[in-house]
């Protein structure tokens, strides 16, 4: 036996005997690892996170909507305050007169309104959700895309009295 | 050379046997995990190595035959762990971390010796069959038959691969 291999033994006797003197651990179980390695690892723990993500971040968004509209954190809250408007509508109306539908559009503008600004500041947090926000707010107003008027100059109010005259076209010949 | 009786031969085990199995983890644990801490980066990995080892015997713990040797089988098994660690070294996940998590202190840590250990150091640069041939014959007194056993390659192959390792490990050392 060679100098070295009389010294590679000392020296792992020396190196390796105290450690495996330490106590045996109990044997780990398949199962457990099994479990462990679905839950921690893979690609399908990097999905279920971004979705649990998601989802809070969403739910997250609602309830600050809800909570901006309303002052209240129950989503019931906003549902009362509709049916509420649409009583008030009906009875601003006067004897003879129908149709809320102007009266509870406007309110449901505002509610809209505010639930856009509270998602845009919820959304401040978040790189993406902010960008997107915002511009979508800025570049698409609520007018149809195929009118193309610009919404300045959408200043007409809506003709609830019906007193606009039918305008019709005769073909020259 | 005289053929050694590795103390994992002198038990009779009956593959498949759950009791069997548990008795053979016992009698072979420490010196599985030795020949582990020469060829993976640290304790802890080594630990994780030798539990990983056990885990894959147990899936073919009924297709085992009696006749072979059984701590050969187990080091053959360690060693492919070994060399499937060393790949996926800087790939390891977090779980392993979160599940060592809990588990208690060591106490005064005997594992320093070995990770300011030149020799060890050293072995850990070898490639890992090389490394696992040293610490088979010097460590475990393995013949060259059962190291052949051990990591599936005909006797001669042992014996060049043996005095690679010296050469190596003299050059590694410096020596």
């Amino acid at each position: 036996m060679s100098d070295l291999e009389r010294e590679l033994e000392q020296e792992l006797h020396r190196v390796l005997d105290p450690i495996t003197a330490l106590p045996i651990p109990a044997r780990r179980q398949p199962e457990a690892r099994r479990a462990a390695r679905a839950l921690l690892g893979g690609a399908g723990a990097a999905l279920t996170v971004k979705v649990l993500t998601g989802v809070a971040v969403a739910a997250a968004a609602v309830t600050v909507a809800g909570a901006a509209t309303t002052g209240s954190l129950n989503p019931a809250d906003w549902g009362q305050q509709v049916t509420q408007q649409v009583a008030d509508c009906k009875a601003q109306l006067a004897d003879g007169q129908h149709g809320i539908g102007a009266c509870v559009s406007s309110f449901a503008s505002q509610h809209g309104s505010a639930a856009a600004s509270a998602a845009r500041q919820h959304g401040n947090g978040n790189g993406n959700g902010n960008a997107h926000a915002k511009d979508k707010n800025k570049a698409h107003p609520a007018t149809p895309k195929s009118g193309s008027v610009p919404r300045g100059l959408d200043s007409e109010p809506a003709d609830q009295a019906a007193t606009h005259r039918t305008v019709t076209s005769t073909s020259h010949p | 050379m005289e053929s050694i009786e590795l103390p994992a031969e002198r038990e009779r085990y009956e593959p498949g046997s759950e009791a069997d199995f548990e008795r053979l983890y016992r009698n072979t644990y420490r010196r599985i995990l030795g020949t582990l801490i020469t060829l993976v980066r640290d304790r802890a990995t080594a630990e994780d190595c030798t539990q990983e080892t056990y885990e894959r015997a147990y899936r073919n713990w009924r297709g085992w035959r009696p006749d072979a040797p059984v701590e050969a089988w187990l080091h053959r098994i360690a060693i492919n762990v070994a060399i499937s660690d060393r790949r996926h070294q800087q790939l390891r996940s977090a779980g392993e971390m979160i599940r060592r998590l809990g588990r208690p202190a060591a106490g005064p840590d005997p594992s320093l010796i070995a990770e300011n250990s030149d020799l060890v150091q050293a072995l850990k640069k070898l490639p890992t069959k090389q490394a696992a041939a040293l610490v088979l014959r010097h460590y475990h007194g393995y013949t060259n038959r059962e190291i052949a056993a051990a990591l599936g390659v005909p006797e001669q192959t042992v014996a060049s691969r043996l005095g690679a390792a010296r050469k190596q490990l003299q050059a590694v050392l410096g020596r």
